[in-house]
């Protein structure tokens, strides 16, 4: 099953007025890796025309981007008011 | 005075077990939980096993939303074309429940209710930002700006540990503290699980599989545990593993898994309800950081209590033992009117005359055995020249035994003086 199909499993309250993670653009332009597009088992980070996209709705709050980003690029901090994924099984 | 004896961060079993405890004792405890309801964000594999909440909840095994208990245990290698797999079923196994398989989100939802029904406050839906200090001392947690007092506070945030790490209290979680866990729900028939298992009702299948075939020559570790009407299968990977390969989605791995020969039949007909992720903590020993100073305690996964060695995959056992012996640290203290880091020391002998930390010392450094090359190509590849050259029946006069497992050992490079070593240091470290 596509990812896309997975995620689309999921429930989600989506906080539209914040970010729980946000990225640093210019670090991610001069990034010699992109391993946050391979470890982030959501894909929210992904390389359009060789630009990093990031989008913080499919996120399932594991973590992996902050330890996968070598850069600091990457600011990670709980979703708020009970915001974001919510697992029926987990 | 404090609003409270003691603030709990985190609902999941670390923390819940620590508020059952601290609210059983009457103490005033508020358990602070950032999802709605408790565990909608926790993911594990998951098998919870030992009898760690029989000391707060007695005949939990009646009440918890327990899936089913493990009465065949295995562990597998999965090569390209073979699987070499030990299994472990027996009587004993039921006469004497060693671990139940269980999903988070249900498990922590009644673990919180339980809390409540102990007698402490249970808020969700709050996300602690920040620890409150005063005078170099934690005296109460912060949100948005409100500060909620306490003597005390216990760290239970799982895997993730943002507010210890903010505060300092954890150092941020590099490569060799961490691997990914992916996971997949998929849905079936009960029967069908039985049938197919080979189960009992009420019996479940738990096992641990070395993936030893997977593209760009990936490590990674591979679980399957039945639940009662659905199969939880997974992958973990180390993050140094994934990073060192560069050119693997995480998200693919699972499937290279579930559709491997001799894993896509147990999952056939199945429907896939869910689709999780996590971080799980592997470091072992070398990530465990200070776990008490002045009006705090780390418990649980926050404290890296999780780790593999090799044959299970461990970690809410810890979580749940952690919690309670933190809670009874802030009973001994609360006694004493004194929560000053000197008063929490108990915090890390309680821990040293348990398991927990026995279990640490035990297998530090198992890390380097389960995720080497050794474990995960050349043992299995070796296994399997050796069982084709035992089973194989070509009408030729058969080998000695012994010749063929030397021949099977030289085939696969395993000879050399340094796979001797490597099989002593695993042997050694397991």
């Amino acid at each position: 099953m596509k990812i896309e199909d997975r995620l689309s499993l999921l429930n989600y309250k989506t906080d539209k007025s914040y970010a729980h993670i946000t990225i640093k653009p210019d670090i991610c332009e001069t990034c010699p890796d992109h391993f946050c597009t391979f470890a982030c088992p959501a894909k929210c980070y992904t390389l359009i025309d060789g630009r990093l996209n990031f989008k913080y709705e499919d996120c399932v709050e594991c973590g992996t981007c902050v330890v996968a980003c070598a850069h600091d690029s990457v600011t990670w901090t709980n979703t708020k008011g009970a915001h974001g994924i919510k697992y029926k099984f987990g | 005075m404090s609003e409270f004896d003691a603030i709990v961060v985190g609902a999941g079993p670390a923390g819940a077990s620590a508020a059952i405890r601290l609210a059983s004792s009457k103490k005033n405890v508020l358990l602070v939980e950032k999802s709605d309801p408790p565990g909608s964000k926790n993911v594990s594999g998951g098998v919870l096993w030992g009898n760690g909440l029989s000391a707060i909840i007695p005949d939990w095994e009646k009440s918890a939303p327990v899936e089913r208990f493990v009465d065949t245990k295995s562990v597998a290698f999965l090569t390209q074309d073979s699987k070499i797999g030990i299994d472990f079923s027996s009587k004993k196994l039921e006469q004497k429940k060693t671990g139940y398989t269980v999903l988070r989100a249900r498990l922590d939802q009644w673990l919180a209710r339980k809390a409540k029904e102990a007698g402490a406050m249970v808020i969700n839906g709050v996300t602690v930002e920040k620890l409150h200090v005063e005078d170099g001392r934690v005296t109460g947690i912060e949100q948005d700006g409100d500060v909620i007092t306490s003597d005390a506070v216990i760290l239970c945030e799982g895997a993730n540990p943002r507010v210890a790490i903010n505060s300092g209290l954890r150092k941020p979680l590099s490569d060799h503290d961490v691997a990914i866990g992916v996971k997949e729900v998929i849905k079936l028939p009960e029967n069908t699980i039985n049938e197919r298992f080979h189960l009992k009702s009420g019996a479940g299948f738990a096992c641990e599989y070395v993936l030893g075939y997977l593209k760009g020559g990936l490590e990674a570790g591979g679980f399957l545990y039945t639940n009662k009407d659905s199969i939880s299968v997974g992958i973990v990977v180390s993050m140094s593993h994934l990073r060192k390969n560069n050119a693997t989605y995480s998200y693919n791995m699972i499937e290279e898994f579930t559709a491997h020969p001799y894993i896509a039949p147990l999952l056939q007909g199945g429907e896939m309800q869910e689709y999780s992720a996590h971080l799980v903590q592997e470091g072992g020993l070398r990530s465990i950081p200070k776990l008490f100073g002045n009006g705090y305690m780390i418990a649980g996964d926050s404290a890296g209590f999780s780790f593999s060695n090799g044959l299970v995959l461990q970690g809410m056992n810890y979580a749940i033992d952690s919690g309670i012996a933190a809670a009874d640290t802030f009973a001994a203290a609360y006694d004493r009117k004194n929560y000053t880091e000197n008063s929490f020391k108990s915090y890390q002998d309680r821990l040293e005359a348990s398991y927990v930390m026995r279990d640490m010392r035990t297998f530090k450094g198992i890390g380097d055995v389960t995720w080497s090359p050794f474990v995960h190509k050349k043992v299995p590849a070796m296994l399997e020249t050796l069982m084709m050259g035992l089973f194989m029946e070509e009408g030729r006069p058969k080998k000695h035994m012994t010749r063929m497992l030397l021949d099977a050992l030289s085939q696969n490079d395993m000879l050399r003086v340094s796979s001797l070593m490597d099989t002593y240091r695993m042997m050694r470290r397991m």
